[in-house]
C-alpha cells in the first residue's frame, strides 16, 4: 500500500499528531496536580479539624459554674446582675479588673450586684508558656476544690502576676502555691493544675463566647445588655457599684 | 515587561497567602471564631470553612509561588480575596467591632483601640492583591513558572517570517 499523500499532506499530519499528543500530556499534567492539590487540602482539613478539640466531649467539668460556662460571685437575688468575658492574658481585662476589683469585691459583699465570671483562652499565642489557659484552668481548679471564695481571691492573684505580651507568666508551680495561698487543698489543686483538667471546657467556654456574639475581652454586661466596649462596659459596671 | 509586572504579582500574591495561612495554622479554634465572628455564614458551616481556610491559603500561595496551574490558581485567588472585601466591608458596615483576623487571631483581641479604624486598609490591601490576581488570569505566563517547564508548548501555527 502506498501514501498517496503528498510530502506537504504528510508534514500536515505530522504536526497534527505532535499538537494532539501535547495537548493530552498537558491534561494528564493538569489534572495530575489538580488531584494532588485536593488531595493536600482535604488531608490538611482533616489534620486541622483533628488539632481543633472544640466542642469535643469534656472530661473534667468543674463544680459550680453556670450552664454558660461562667462562675458566679455574689447573691443569686442581687439587684444588678453582671456578666464579665476575661482572659487571664489580656492586658485590658488587667487594667478593667485594676479599676473595677475593690469596688466590685465591695459591692458583691453588699448583696448590690451578682458577677458572672466566663473566664475564657485565646492568647495563648501571646505567652511563652499558655498563661492564658493554664491560667483559666488553674482557676477552674481553685474553684473546684476550694469554691467561689477562693476563685474570687485567686482571679485577683492571677491578674496580679500576669505576663507581658511576649513573655512567660507564673509556671504550673508558682499557680499551685497561689492557689494554695487562695484557700485550695495542695494534694487536689495541684493534679488539677498538671494535668489540665479543664483545658477542654475551657475551649468549649471560649467557643461559647463566640457562639454569644463576643468578639474580644473585657466584654462586660450589666443587668443582660452587653457594652459595646470595654470602656462603656467600664462605666457601665462602675454605675451599679 | 507585562511578564516581569507578572513574576512580581505572584510572588507577593502568593507570599501574602502563605504566611498569612501558616499564620493562621497553629490555631484552628481561633480562625473558626474569627469566621464566625463576621455573621455571615450558616454556623452549619462555620467550623468547616474555618479549618479549611488557612490550608487553602498555604496551598494557593505555594501554587502562586512556583506559578503552577497559575491561571487556576490566580482565580481562586481573586475570588477568595473579593469574598474577603466583601466580608469587611459587611462587618464594618453592620458596625460590628472585630479583627479582621486576616493574619491569625482574630476575631477576639484586646479591644484597647477601635478595631474598626483597620477596615479601610485591610480593604485596600485586599483590593489591591485581588486586582493582582487578576492580572495573572488575564496574562498567567510569567517567567521562572513551573507551568513551562512541566507544559508542552502547543506548537502554534506557522507565522510568515519576516
Amino acid at each position: 500500500m502506498t501514501d498517496k499523500r503528498s510530502p506537504a499532506e504528510r508534514v500536515a499530519q505530522l504536526r497534527l499528531d505532535e499538537q494532539t499528543a501535547a495537548r493530552r500530556r498537558n491534561i494528564l499534567v493538569v489534572a495530575a496536580v489538580v488531584a494532588l492539590v485536593v488531595v493536600v487540602t482535604v488531608v490538611g482539613l482533616v489534620v486541622q479539624g483533628r488539632r481543633d478539640s472544640t466542642g469535643g466531649p469534656v472530661s473534667m467539668t468543674p463544680t459550680g459554674v453556670t450552664s454558660d460556662y461562667g462562675v458566679v460571685l455574689g447573691a443569686k437575688d442581687a439587684p444588678h446582675k453582671v456578666v464579665v468575658y476575661e482572659d487571664f492574658q489580656c492586658p485590658i481585662c488587667n487594667e478593667f479588673e485594676k479599676a473595677t476589683s475593690e469596688k466590685v469585691q465591695a459591692a458583691i459583699k453588699a448583696g448590690k450586684i451578682s458577677v458572672e465570671y466566663r473566664m475564657v483562652s485565646f492568647l495563648d499565642r501571646v505567652s511563652k508558656n499558655a498563661y492564658s489557659s493554664r491560667a483559666a484552668n488553674a482557676s477552674l481548679a481553685v474553684l473546684h476544690v476550694a469554691g467561689p471564695a477562693a476563685f474570687q481571691k485567686f482571679h485577683t492573684m492571677l491578674f496580679e502576676n500576669q505576663p507581658a505580651e511576649g513573655t512567660a507568666g507564673p509556671d504550673n508551680a508558682e499557680l499551685v502555691d497561689d492557689a494554695v495561698r487562695a484557700g485550695a487543698d495542695r494534694g487536689e489543686v495541684e493534679k488539677l493544675i498538671d494535668d489540665g483538667a479543664y483545658d477542654e471546657w475551657v475551649a468549649n467556654a471560649t467557643d461559647a463566647m463566640s457562639q454569644h456574639g463576643v468578639n474580644g475581652t473585657p466584654s462586660v454586661s450589666v443587668d443582660g445588655v452587653m457594652a459595646k466596649s470595654p470602656a462603656e462596659g467600664l462605666d457601665a459596671l462602675l454605675k451599679v457599684v | 515587561m507585562s511578564r516581569w509586572i507578572g513574576l512580581a504579582a505572584r510572588l507577593v500574591v502568593g507570599a501574602v497567602w502563605v504566611v498569612a495561612g501558616t499564620l493562621k495554622l497553629p490555631d484552628p479554634a481561633a480562625t473558626v471564631r474569627a469566621v464566625r465572628a463576621y455573621q455571615l455564614l450558616p454556623e452549619a458551616v462555620v467550623p468547616t470553612i474555618g479549618h479549611l481556610l488557612p490550608v487553602a491559603e498555604v496551598v494557593l500561595g505555594l501554587l502562586l509561588l512556583v506559578g503552577l496551574l497559575t491561571r487556576g490558581a490566580a482565580v481562586a485567588s481573586t475570588l477568595l480575596m473579593l469574598a474577603f472585601v466583601i466580608g469587611i466591608s459587611a462587618a464594618w458596615a453592620r458596625g460590628l467591632q472585630i479583627e479582621c483576623g486576616c493574619f491569625g487571631g482574630g476575631g477576639a483581641a484586646g479591644l484597647d483601640a477601635d478595631p474598626t479604624a483597620a477596615y479601610p486598609w485591610d480593604i485596600a490591601r485586599d483590593l489591591a492583591l485581588a486586582a493582582a490576581s487578576a492580572w495573572l488570569v488575564v496574562r498567567p505566563r510569567t517567567p521562572l513558572a513551573l507551568d513551562s517547564v512541566l507544559l508542552a508548548p502547543l506548537p502554534q501555527p506557522e507565522r510568515p517570517t519576516r
